[in-house]
């Protein structure tokens, strides 16, 4: 099986867990586990959240894109933004750093993107906005129907 | 609000849907206004009906260890679901936050 998707929507809060949703929902159709199911859904909530918090830091019309794609082998999800951008990704992707401590963040999220990943890729530059392109890989015991 | 009980020094917590950054906020706000009662000295966290949880769940409970240490007292965690214990021992919480098992924290 092979299919794509594709969706934009505003930088509202509120669209995390619809980001989440639909991400859980285009997953569906390879009857794949809870356990696979919620590390997707984990890291694309981690990479709208930081699209809604930096990249458009509480603009609420910026324009989120999320986008999917599986086969037999894989499933790729790129969430990309128009934002800020970001000048150090190595630096942005260091465990536990956080650019707002005092918004009691954790800096988990990169970590968290690449603890469930098998893959996850980071193009962005200051006030061109963020890319971020990661991969699952497919084993026979996370799915029924590949 | 969310839904809680007190019994004498400890406080219970009945969480409950999905904590994001969305709804992680109000969150904070509603378990801080409850913790302002200063007799309180254990907060237990029931994560029995939380379906999901990211990393702003992980800085909301952080926040209110911070809260609770400040003071002396303890959190602790019950009812979480494999994929939350995986989240938790990821982040550390582990090391901070003692797990209770189920109705343990009914016992006065």
């Amino acid at each position: 099986m092979n299919n794509q998707m594709e969706l934009s929507f505003l930088s509202l809060a509120e669209n995390e867990a619809f980001a989440r949703m639909v991400i859980s929902a285009f997953l569906m159709q390879l009857s794949p586990t809870m356990s696979l199911i919620s590390e997707v859904r984990t890291a694309v909530s981690e990479a709208v959240t930081n699209a809604v918090v930096h990249a458009y830091a509480g603009r609420t019309d910026g324009r989120i894109f999320l986008r999917a794609s599986l086969d037999a082998q894989k499933v790729e999800i790129e969430v990309e933004d128009f934002g800020c951008g970001i000048a150090d990704v190595a630096k942005a992707m260091t465990p536990f750093y956080t650019s707002q401590p005092d918004q009691e963040r954790t800096g988990m999220g990169f970590s968290l993107m690449l603890s469930f990943m098998d893959g996850v890729h980071v193009t962005s530059a200051p006030g061109s906005g963020t890319l971020v392109k990661m991969t699952k890989l497919l084993h026979e015991e996370d799915v029924d129907a590949v | 609000m969310v839904r809680s009980r007190k019994n004498g020094d400890q406080l219970i917590v009945y969480l409950s849907g999905e904590i994001d950054h969305c709804t992680a906020d109000k969150l904070r706000g509603e378990i801080e206004t409850l913790l302002g009662d200063a007799r309180i000295r254990r907060l237990v966290l029931d994560f029995e009906n939380v379906g999901f949880m990211d990393s702003s769940g992980v800085g909301m409970i952080i926040g209110r260890y911070k809260t609770m240490r400040e003071r002396g007292g303890s959190v602790s965690a019950c009812g979480m679901k494999p994929t939350l214990e995986k989240l938790f021992r990821m982040a550390g919480l582990h090391r901070i936050i003692a797990q209770e098992e189920p109705g343990r924290q009914d016992e006065a």
